[in-house]
């Protein structure tokens, strides 16, 4: 096999694993049901307003702080999707959304891990978020301190 | 200059969200013994309206626009005297406030009228807590998503949830959160989402579904406690006959009377009007009554209220901007208000 | 190009991204679950949304009439009756950034569809084609489903003038 097609099987595999949990719904279905209409066709957000979940997302995800504060933020926390379906939509934007290499060395939510921690949602979010924000970025790439 | 004369407890306010000129919206102040125009309260945009418990004042949550229909947008809570019908104050609000079609839930006191609660959407979900003797902001509390104000008691103020809970916030005496609790989901906002125009009973609110269920939430204890929901339809009327329009249910808390217009649809008919008014016992969770409405004549009913004393009046609107004054003992129709307004759709009753 | 028009193409190429290895694990990703959603083509031909500075084509009557089958969720004014379109704003009004999602059924193929509703914001009430539907609506708590609160919200200009639609892509399941 030449080194792409390596490349490309490593990916596949990677992908596989990723996406296994979400066998069952379409999360980008289910993301422009649920989320798209404020967080944007790109997952852009609003400034000032919406915040960005591309080149975003998959950076919180790589500590346990960060998960911790994706899975509480009140989209995540009070929607009506299911864990499953939560975590599936989660890992689908952040593959998709981020051009960093950090997306490579995601690892994807479970819904066990989901349950574990959205029904507490955040009481102050932006406070958390900025908190959570400044320590990522001493680790590797952080979301925009500001949206 | 003309005066208000003295409180009965037959005044209605209506709330006009005039949708053809919607930075227009106003407040009409009905006699429905007279049935006359006693005054109107001007409400600006997408108005949250709501009576203080003292029925004395009325606030009004509202936006306006520095040049009319555009420019600076400036959002205010305004106090209004209701034996004048003047305005005696505003409280300037961050530009957040939620604007939103009738909802009795856009602006509301608690109960000892220390505090107003008025909830933003931007479209993140919060709620501002303010002082309406010193017309200050005290706070603003994150919601996490859940929307709209509940109060109860002195203190105590819930939002509902995409995910089926009641978000309830306790404040301390400066207006600040002191804790925060959520409820056990109730119900299914996928198979049969409840009205967010909550019903209020005298102990708690009640939460009407689309299919006709509904879920009366006892407020009185340190957690909302859910009763045994109920049913406003029979097993061969579900899905059928539905509840629908913008007010969708008064109660007269001492006769324990529950009105709500209903009409014959499917899905997406929730904000139809209705066809029929039918009266239910709280106790027994009996139809009492099925009141047919001359829709031809008058209109499908959107939004029901009662008056609570001894001779109660139900007063409706319909989409033809009438406005309807049964009797609420005997579903006699005393008089048809044509045309109160361009899009009359909340009522308040002190 | 008009923001809607960026809507409509963005999210056609939202499942292909900018590099060749995003696309590879976007596509893979649809083949994966099963479910893929479909290629978003230009179904709605009206769907290509006009420049306001360009001259708008006459809306079609069936954009003015509110039992037009992609206006299932719709409340408001129909910008096709106020200068605009069923999918561009009238002139002089800027689109709402945000927007609610509505399922609705395509009698002339048999499919349901995906459509988001803009609001077009800046002017005062349109006043004409007034048209509320409300399949698959939900109350305001659950926010995208809602076509209570106003849609212009989250613009400099929030005043509400008229609301349009995008058809989005076939729904799955």
């Amino acid at each position: 096999m030449t080194p792409g097609a390596y490349r490309s099987a490593a990916v596949t595999f990677a992908v596989t694993a990723f996406f296994s949990v979400a066998a069952q719904a379409s999360p980008a279905q289910d993301y422009m049901l649920n989320c798209m209409g404020c967080h944007g066709t790109e997952a852009q957000g609003v400034p000032g307003k919406v915040p960005p979940l591309a080149n975003a997302l998959s950076r919180f995800m790589r500590t346990p702080e960060g998960r911790n504060y994706v899975l509480r933020v009140p989209g995540a926390a009070n929607s009506a999707l299911s864990d499953a379906q939560l975590a599936a939509v989660l890992n689908w934007l952040a593959v998709t959304y981020d051009s960093s290499e950090s997306a490579d060395q995601l690892v994807a939510f479970t819904s066990d891990e989901v349950s574990l921690l959205r029904h507490q949602p955040l009481i102050s979010v932006l406070a958390t978020r900025s908190a959570v924000v400044r320590n990522l970025a001493n680790t590797g790439p952080a979301p925009a301190a500001r949206y | 200059m003309a005066r208000v004369g003295p409180k009965s407890p037959h005044w209605v306010y209506v709330v006009d969200y005039a949708f053809l000129n919607e930075i227009d919206s106003r407040v009409y102040l009905f006699d429905g013994d007279t049935y006359r125009r006693i005054g109107q309260i001007d409400a600006g945009f997408f108005p949250g309206v709501n009576l203080s418990p003292d029925g004395k004042t009325t606030a009004v949550a509202t936006t306006y626009f520095a040049r009319g229909g555009h420019g600076t947008r400036t959002d205010v809570v305004e106090f209004n005297d209701n034996a004048t019908l003047g305005k005696t104050g505003e409280i300037v609000i961050p530009p957040k406030h939620t604007q939103t079609l009738a909802n009795l839930f856009t602006v509301a006191y608690s109960s000892d009228g220390r505090f107003v609660y008025t909830p933003y959407l931007t479209p993140a979900a919060s709620f501002g807590v303010l002082d309406p003797a010193k017309k200050t902001v005290l706070s603003e509390i994150d919601t996490a998503g859940c929307t709209l104000v509940f109060p109860w008691g002195p203190n105590r103020v819930s939002s509902i949830c995409e995910s089926g809970r009641l978000l309830t916030v306790t404040l301390d005496a400066q207006g600040h959160e002191s804790s925060r609790a959520t409820s056990e989901s109730f119900f299914d906002p996928d198979q049969d989402p409840v009205f967010a125009q909550a019903v209020p009973l005298s102990d708690g609110y009640a939460y009407v579904s689309f299919l006709g269920q509904v879920h009366e939430i006892n407020f009185t204890q340190p957690k909302p406690v859910l009763r045994t929901p109920w049913s406003l339809v029979s097993a061969t009327e579900k899905g059928t006959w539905r509840p629908g329009g913008v007010q969708i249910g008064a109660v007269h808390k001492t006769l324990g009377k529950l009105f709500v217009p209903m009409h014959r649809g499917g899905d997406g008919s929730h904000k139809d009007g209705g066809s029929e008014i039918w009266v239910f016992d709280l106790k027994s969770h009996q139809r009492t009554a099925r009141w047919q409405v001359d829709t031809k004549e008058l209109g499908d009913v959107i939004s029901v209220q009662v008056s609570q004393d001894t001779k109660p009046l139900l007063f409706a609107t319909t989409v033809r901007a009438d406005l309807l004054i049964f009797e609420a003992l005997t579903g006699k129709l005393r008089h048809d208000e044509k045309k109160l307004g361009q899009t009359p759709q909340l009522l308040l009753n002190p | 190009m008009h923001p809607l028009d960026r809507v409509f193409e963005k999210t056609a190429r939202s499942l292909a991204k900018r590099t060749s290895r995003r696309s590879l694990l976007a596509s893979l990703g649809q083949l994966l679950t099963g479910a893929a959603l479909l290629p978003l083509l230009p179904i709605d031909r009206t769907a290509r949304a006009q420049s306001p500075a360009a001259p708008v084509a006459k809306p079609t009557a069936d954009e003015q009439n509110c039992q037009y089958w992609k206006y299932c969720a719709i409340d408001g004014f129909l910008c096709a009756c106020c200068g605009g379109t069923s999918t561009s704003c009238p002139p002089g009004t800027q689109s709402s950034p945000i927007t609610w999602i509505g399922t609705c059924h395509n009698p002339g193929d048999g499919r349901d569809y995906i459509v988001s509703y803009n609001d077009c914001c800046g002017k005062v009430s349109c006043g004409n084609c007034f048209c509320d539907r409300n399949e698959g609506e939900k109350p305001m708590y659950r926010l995208s489903r809602n076509n209570d609160v106003n849609w212009c919200m989250a613009n400099s200009e929030s005043n509400y003038h008229c609301s349009v639609s995008v058809i989005l892509g076939v729904a799955e399941k």
